[in-house]
């Protein structure tokens, strides 16, 4: 099966891990397409946003990491994924060229060039780790479909700040793989998992993280059963607008903060009784 | 805000030119308003240019709400007039208009609102200068005057709905006989002239047509029946409703706005969405509620994904405009707390709190009185809504906003801590 990476950056940490792991199983990417890592428009949009002490206190965390902190990830749970011998891969280069894959970088996934390549390359089926929002000339060049993972249950949350909406709305955390279509998170559904461990969630950036290794092997699992020719989708039975789900405040995000610190006490709670 | 009264397409433009005529030779009156003026201009073209239109974003904003409020409130303060009426806007090239009695009226809860809130006695001594000074200007019809004050002695609707949102507030806080008879003259001018379809139209409407933002004045009719336990102004308030809610298309357009020779600004559709969702909450009409909660979240959306709400619309909330209406946009923000006041949906407090972060960020913390603290009609300043004005009706809005933000993030915050 030729598999095609889409992904928001060649150091994309969730792009890597998702291209060694399918790798390790024996689906080495066709290639992997990646926005680039600095583009002008977004560093004019981030300075306007932030201002320049931020954006320049952001790039300095990113050199910093990248030269002093060999050894560290952003994202911990992603360690037995890009640990190779003493080191980790820090960017796609470094695993396309230990795995054998081509890594392009593209101004726009939806743009021309994109589209030029993808079509050489003829995927069967793509994986999106993140980027633009897809068109659907793209959206029509793999023969099985765009898959995408998503870091809450569909159709009850979509869009964006799934964990922290989860978390505000009742709705179990989870993760969903399921096909891109035109619209938010509406494609059919091909695996759906409600993640097992929040207990062990001690902040939201770490249920972040915990969700995205714990989809990640979930995308494993979905092109294995595409190998196998298992698995099929579903089409997603409650297709309502109303759930979709916008970036969440500042202020909100505490409140969800604090709705993680009860789930963590209530589990304490039967843990100690029990 | 209302306009004056009666205005054809080809009238309404020409005194359009030439009250923008008249206000730039403001500026040869007032030679020191030339600095802050060109100041002004600057910051906003600076944002546009590095930020393009969705350049206020949220995420930089450190502003503290309650010091917002206490600037907003000071720019109310500094435009009420020693008479008591306040000035409806601060022009950068003519300075201060006269008052205006429909902004003076609906100010007055947003004062009171205020002295309880942020504990400031002043804002209640001006709600009663501001009461006091309405009252003499009432016609023995009941009605109020259309236009700024001294402008004419026309009859208005909407100027008597708005104003009568002030007497009903004010007769709520001190009990006073002599304002529960101004209100209540108000509200039966108001019934005796409203239409048997429950719309109000002819010499008394704007342009002499229906509208559908006379939600408003159906709003000040519901509350004036609760307040003196009233119902045949409560049934007047829903016989406006239900012919407001005829104009709801499915798309989640709202038609019947009828402004000849101007755009449909979102403070037209705000107003609407508050006159319905006030009327839907104080008459318990659930049919109301959910036909504001349609345009109410599509407007979100598009604010959500843009970071951005333009300030005028066409049917079904197409738009090219790249300028906000900040009146509106804090209208919106009240509509979004409103709503999540009333179904717990959380991304209506969401998105509220991200609008008044972008509000508090283009608000000119610095400077003389009639820019510091004040809403500018238009984002940036030369945008169609109120160009190059500083208005009050922007600040009672946004004051509005920010209180109910206020009272609803602090429970909810405490309760997350305990």
């Amino acid at each position: 099966m030729r598999i095609v990476l889409l992904c928001p950056s060649p150091y994309s940490e969730s792009s890597c891990a998702t291209a060694v792991l399918l790798s390790r199983l024996g689906y080495v990417p066709t290639g992997a397409l990646t926005l680039p890592s600095v583009e002008r428009r977004t560093l004019i949009r981030k300075i306007a946003q932030w201002g320049v002490r931020d954006v320049a206190r952001y790039a300095q965390s990113k050199i910093i990491s990248r030269s002093r902190m060999e050894n560290q990830l952003h994202n911990p749970y992603l360690q037995g994924l890009l640990s190779h011998g003493t080191s980790i891969f820090r960017n796609l280069h470094e695993v396309g060229s230990k795995y054998g894959f081509p890594v392009v970088i593209c101004k726009a996934q939806n743009g021309p060039d994109s589209i030029a390549q993808l079509s050489e390359w003829s995927p069967d089926l793509m994986v999106f780790t993140g980027g633009d929002i897809l068109r659907g000339q793209l959206l029509r060049i793999p023969r099985l479909g765009v898959i995408n993972l998503h870091l809450g249950l569909l159709p009850e949350i979509r869009g964006m700040s799934s964990p922290e909406w989860s978390l505000l709305t009742d709705v179990p955390a989870g993760v969903t793989v399921h096909y891109i279509d035109a619209g938010i998170d509406t494609g059919p559904v091909l695996r759906r998992c409600e993640f097992p461990d929040m207990a062990n969630c001690n902040s939201l950036d770490d249920l972040r993280n915990q969700l995205i290794a714990f989809g990640i092997e979930k995308i494993a699992e979905v092109i294995a059963a595409f190998g196998r020719g298992t698995i099929s989708a579903r089409a997603q039975s409650e297709l309502n607008h109303d759930n979709q789900y916008f970036v969440i405040h500042e202020r909100l995000k505490l409140l969800a903060a604090q709705r993680l610190q009860h789930c963590q006490n209530a589990a304490a709670a039967v843990r100690a009784h029990g | 805000m209302n306009f004056s009264q009666g205005d054809s397409n080809g009238d309404a433009k020409m005194k359009r030119i030439a009250k923008a005529v008249g206000e730039t030779a403001g500026l040869l009156r007032g030679p020191q308003r030339v600095f802050p003026l060109l100041r002004l201009l600057a910051v906003d073209r600076l944002r546009l240019t590095f930020g393009q239109h969705h350049l206020y974003s949220y995420t930089a904003t450190k502003r503290q709400t309650s010091e917002t409020l206490q600037s907003v409130l000071q720019w109310i303060l500094d435009a009420q007039r020693p008479d008591g009426g306040i000035a409806a806007y601060f022009s950068l090239l003519s300075g201060y208009s006269e008052s205006y009695p429909e902004v003076t009226g609906y100010t007055i809860p947003t004062l009171y609102d205020c002295s309880r809130l942020l504990g400031r006695q002043d804002a209640a001594a001006a709600a009663e200068r501001a009461t006091r000074w309405l009252l003499p200007l009432q016609m023995p019809s009941g009605a109020f005057p259309a236009g700024l004050h001294g402008a004419g002695s026309e009859a208005s609707v909407f100027n008597t709905g708005q104003i009568l949102q002030g007497l009903v507030c004010a007769y709520r806080e001190t009990n006073r006989p002599d304002l529960r008879s101004a209100a209540i003259a108000a509200a039966n001018w108001l019934a005796n002239v409203q239409q048997p379809d429950g719309s109000w139209s002819g010499p008394e409407a704007y342009q002499g047509v229906a509208h559908s933002y006379y939600s408003m004045v159906s709003w000040a009719l519901a509350a004036l029946s609760e307040a003196v336990d009233d119902d045949r102004y409560g049934l007047a308030a829903e016989r406006n409703l239900d012919w407001v809610l005829h104009h709801f298309r499915p798309s989640g357009w709202i038609d019947g706005i009828n402004l000849r020779g101007h755009p449909n600004y979102l403070h037209f559709i705000a107003y609407i969405l508050q006159g319905v969702l006030e009327c839907a909450v104080l008459r318990n009409r659930k049919d109301a509620l959910r036909a504001v909660e349609k345009p109410s979240r599509l407007l979100l959306r598009k604010f959500e994904i843009n970071k951005f709400l333009p300030g005028a619309y066409n049917p079904d909330f197409k738009s090219h405009d790249r300028y906000a209406c900040l009146t509106g946009n804090a209208q919106m923000s009240a509509v979004w707390l409103r709503l999540f006041q009333q179904t717990d949906d959380l991304r209506y407090l969401n998105a509220a709190l991200k609008m008044n972060e972008m509000l508090k960020q283009v608000l000119p913390l610095r400077g003389p009185k009639g820019i510091a603290g004040g809403v500018g009609g238009s984002f940036p300043l030369w945008g169609a809504y109120q160009p190059m004005r500083y208005i009050s009706w922007g600040c009672k809005f946004l004051a509005d906003a920010l209180l109910l933000e206020q009272k609803l993030t602090q429970p909810l915050e405490a309760c997350s801590c305990a």
